[in-house]
């Protein structure tokens, strides 16, 4: 696993970059010229408010579509274009904001075959029994994000709080350095809210993580780093701080909100 | 965004095989899951003594397989092709060039009719794989007719219209043993030793990795994407796979008949494999034999009864696919799982 | 003007024979526009097309035989398969809806071996014969040659048919509701409309289409049980080649097969079939998405 790394190592490319990205559907702007930098560890939120463009923002830094104009670079190296595979494959995780499971898989085989994705793919016969470590690993995550009496149910017969809890542990099966978790709260009551974000938190300790969230007050307790999208633009950047005194934000979002 | 929905994620409790890593199956079924394929091997081996008259037991062991190979790309990666015609003729008409025109022996006209259908199955494959969901069908339905046509006018090596005639394999030489196959019981046998070798594998297929991606890709596509599966090569190798299954059912069935009429390729015989797939229940390691013999004996019955036996198979179909989705081993499976088996 | 040659065939042949691709791509363009309406709005493949097409042309043939009129026909064709297909989608295909997507693609595909048994009890295997009626008979001097009458006709009479649809479609309040509901059967919903009667209405209206089809292509062939089947896969590769579910997409791929079968019926009259089947592999490689395909659902 990669430690936290430390705040300000001057060298070294942020881990994921944003330049100048914009997506078009039809003659819809979704997304225009957006630029940002996320630096190695800890968690930055990307917020705004319902049609902001976060989700578009999302997929494109994800890797489900590609972009319309600009670039993603992941440790200053352009991945812009690649399939979603591959960026599962370089290290970058996600969870949906829909819950996105193997329905009718069990709960330990919905993390089991992701963990699989990195290490086996093409293994025709063989049994899949016999790769203990995957079995092990998957145990281990799903014990991590409170799964662990829920193995042998099947993804589908799960209360939604759970099935959150296991997209999360489908997305960390494939052992990646960055996380990206769209509004992992979405749907939730209050106290799974409150166990999800423990877990958000935990799982920062050794990860970087990018989530996208629309209820602003509950990511300025947690992140290191706050991006505002208004009307499919950057709206503003920087410590929760910084944001909370931004005239801009607080004309569009919190004055809305409030 | 989302994978084309199966029949498996349309069903009440549609948990089809039970096969490792599935949960909530009682112990009894998971026993069998484990057992899978001697289970259907014992079946496979008194089907003759149970079914109307011999020769019917080796149609239900070729169609089986050909149901058997649909079923990996229908029932266990969700991909609804209607073009499996052109695999099964394939491997029909490449055992049987073998045999009548290059006098090969039976065992490795087998191989040049699987390989024939494995070469078909990628070209289609490589084309048919970049369209997504119900598109798919249809591709793969026009594709199959291409080469339907493509065999149609080849008529110097398929005997065109008329098909290809004079597979004569009346008695098999092995290494120290020789069989007639003139005797049906005989025939049988040396079929199931070939259709055995062939669940067998299909069997570790199925529990390989490999197989625990299809089934995520059947299940939820985009999400196998995301884990890092390279989803449209996985489908390929899975298409070829369920070609080469099919192939050599068909290479089996040339030998059966001794003839390979064109209608083999025909769009009509792919259809026949979905409706197989979907009667005997879809995603089921057993079903596809269920429905082989209950789509070989409906044929077999209600042609004795009337000529326009199509009418009935076509209302039965519509029947099962309005009340009976899960066919008749899958709703057999989702009963005995309620129950607590 | 006769002098001059393409490829060892005289001009005027060759755009003889364009003319007659034409023709041939009409029926095509019907066939794939009721597949792609009832696609592209419902998200259904209805594997049964060819088979109402079947039954369109033998309806229409049975009752030129009574009246003697093929304008009769004409109209009580697709008005019989557009109430058939009320009946299949009421009756059928509306249980099957948030089932899987295959789900009616397979009772469709059961419904064609139904259509296609019933009609062989009802007029025999072996098919019928059927020309063109007396008033379309016989060729018109069209500037390169002498070009049969019933095959303009036909050419007229589907555009004629296209253009009213693309007015419907278009201009009228039902046709906004069929655009917005293919591309989002929610806002529909929003709008007050009770989305199950636009599919059930686009439903008929493909299957019309594919009656009208049927009854037109009879004088070109006689009409079979089995003629369906490969207007089926046809319609398939229209469909494909066009784009997924785009009417614009279907007129333009069904005008191309017809011209791409009537030419290579020219060149090498063997080929025609899988001509047809090597433009879609062609598409498929260079384009999967269609040639007019993803520009909005009916666009």
């Amino acid at each position: 696993m990669v430690s936290a790394a430390p705040l300000a190592v001057p060298a070294a490319p942020p881990i994921l970059a944003a330049q100048g990205l914009g997506k078009r559907f039809g003659h819809f702007r979704a997304l225009s010229g957006v630029t940002v930098d996320f630096s190695e560890g800890g968690i930055t939120a990307i917020i705004g408010p319902n049609g902001a463009g976060k989700s578009t923002f999302f997929n494109l830094i994800s890797g489900a579509f590609p972009p319309s104009e600009g670039r993603v670079l992941f440790r200053g190296q352009d991945i812009t274009g690649r399939p979603p595979h591959h960026f599962a494959r370089m290290g970058i995780a996600k969870s949906f904001q829909i819950t996105n499971l193997f329905p009718h898989l069990s709960v330990r085989e919905n993390v089991r075959v992701a963990a699989q994705a990195r290490r086996v793919r093409f293994a025709f016969f063989r049994d899949r029994a016999a790769y203990p470590e995957l079995t092990e690993r998957a145990e281990a995550l799903l014990a991590e994000v409170g799964l662990g009496d829920r193995m042998d149910r099947l993804a589908r017969e799960l209360a939604h709080g759970e099935q959150r809890a296991l997209e999360i542990a489908v997305a960390l099966a494939a052992e990646p350095t960055l996380l990206l978790l769209d509004e992992p709260t979405a749907g939730m009551s209050p106290e799974e809210t409150r166990d999800m974000m423990d877990l958000v938190q935990r799982l920062a300790e050794t990860r970087t993580l990018i989530l996208v969230e629309h209820k602003m007050k509950l990511v300025m307790g947690l992140c290191r780093r706050l991006v505002v999208l208004h009307q499919g633009e950057l709206l503003a950047e920087g410590s929760p701080d910084d944001i909370r005194a931004h005239p801009e934000v607080r004309r569009v979002y919190l004055g809305t909100r409030a | 965004m989302s994978a084309p929905l199966t029949r498996i994620a349309a069903a009440e409790d549609g948990v089809p095989a039970a096969r490792p890593g599935s949960g909530r199956t009682g112990r009894w079924l998971r026993r069998a899951g484990r057992h899978r394929v001697a289970l259907t091997l014992a079946f496979l081996l008194i089907l003759p003594w149970i079914a109307p008259y011999q020769a019917l037991a080796v149609t239900i062991l070729v169609l089986g397989l050909y149901a058997l190979g649909f079923n990996l790309l229908f029932g266990y990666t969700g991909l609804l092709s209607f073009g499996h015609a052109a695999f099964l003729g394939g491997g029909a008409y490449g055992c049987g060039i073998a045999i009548v025109r290059y006098g090969l022996h039976p065992v490795l006209a087998l191989v040049a009719g699987t390989l024939l259908a494995t070469l078909i199955a990628a070209a289609m494959g490589v084309l048919a794989i970049r369209t997504r969901g119900i598109y798919f069908a249809m591709t793969t339905l026009a594709l199959s007719m291409c080469v339907y046509y493509g065999f149609y006018q080849a008529e110097s090596f398929t005997g065109g219209e008329n098909g290809l005639r004079g597979i004569n394999v009346p008695s098999l030489t092995l290494p120290g043993l020789r069989l007639s196959l003139l005797d049906p019981i005989v025939k049988y046998y040396a079929v199931l030793a070939v259709v055995g070798l062939a669940v067998w594998l299909f069997s570790r297929l199925l529990s390989s990795p490999f197989g625990a991606a299809l089934e995520a890709i059947r299940e939820n596509e985009s999400r196998a994407q995301a884990c890092g599966y390279d989803v449209r090569r996985m489908k390929l190798v899975a298409f070829v796979l369920s070609g080469a299954l099919c192939g050599l059912a068909g290479a089996l069935q040339a030998i059966h008949l001794s003839i390979v009429p064109i209608e083999t390729m025909h769009y009509s015989t792919s259809g026949q494999a979905v409706m197989m797939a979907l009667l005997g229940g879809m995603g089921t390691f057993f079903g596809p034999f269920v429905g082989a013999a209950t789509f070989a004996l409906l044929q077999d019955g209600l042609a004795t009864l009337t000529s326009h036996w199509q009418l009935f198979v076509g209302a039965i179909f519509i029947a099962f696919v309005l009340f009976l989705p899960l066919g008749i081993w899958g709703e057999v499976l989702a009963r005995l799982r309620r129950a607590g088996w | 003007m006769s002098g001059i040659t393409i490829g060892g065939f005289p001009l005027d042949l060759i755009g003889l024979q364009l003319v007659t691709g034409i023709a041939l791509g009409a029926i095509y363009v019907l066939v794939g526009i009721g597949l792609s309406l009832i696609f592209g709005l419902m998200n259904v493949v209805n594997f049964a097309h060819g088979a109402f097409f079947m039954v369109g042309a033998y309806v229409g043939v049975f009752l030129y035989g009574y009246t003697g009129s093929f304008w009769v026909s004409l109209v009580a064709a697709p008005l019989a398969m557009g109430l058939l297909g009320l009946a299949v989608e009421r009756v059928l295909v509306r249980p099957l809806y948030g089932r899987g997507i295959d789900d009616p693609l397979l009772l469709t595909f059961g419904l064609s071996y139904v259509m296609v048994e019933s009609v062989r009890i009802a007029f025999g295997l072996t098919g019928l014969p059927f020309g063109a009626p007396p008033e379309l008979r016989g060729a018109v001097d069209i500037g390169i040659g002498y070009f049969p009458l019933y095959r303009l006709f036909l050419i007229a009479f589907s555009l004629a048919v296209v253009g009213a649809l693309w007015l419907f479609i278009e201009r009228t309040p039902f046709g906004l509701v069929i655009r917005a509901g293919a591309r989002d059967p929610q806002i529909v919903q929003v709008l007050g409309i009770e989305i199950a009667k636009v599919w059930l209405a686009v439903f008929a209206l493909g299957c019309a289409l594919a009656g009208l089809a049927g009854i037109l292509a009879a004088p070109l062939q006689g009409v079979t049980p089995e003629m369906g089947i490969p207007v089926l896969a046809e319609a398939f590769v229209v469909t494909v080649v066009g784009g997924m579910g785009s009417l614009a997409g279907a007129v333009l791929a069904g005008l191309i097969v017809g011209i791409v079968v009537a030419m290579t019926s020219l060149v090498a009259p063997d080929m025609t079939k899988m001509a047809i089947f090597a433009l879609m592999a062609l598409v498929l490689l260079v384009r999967p998405r269609g040639l007019l395909g993803r520009a909005g659902a009916l666009g």
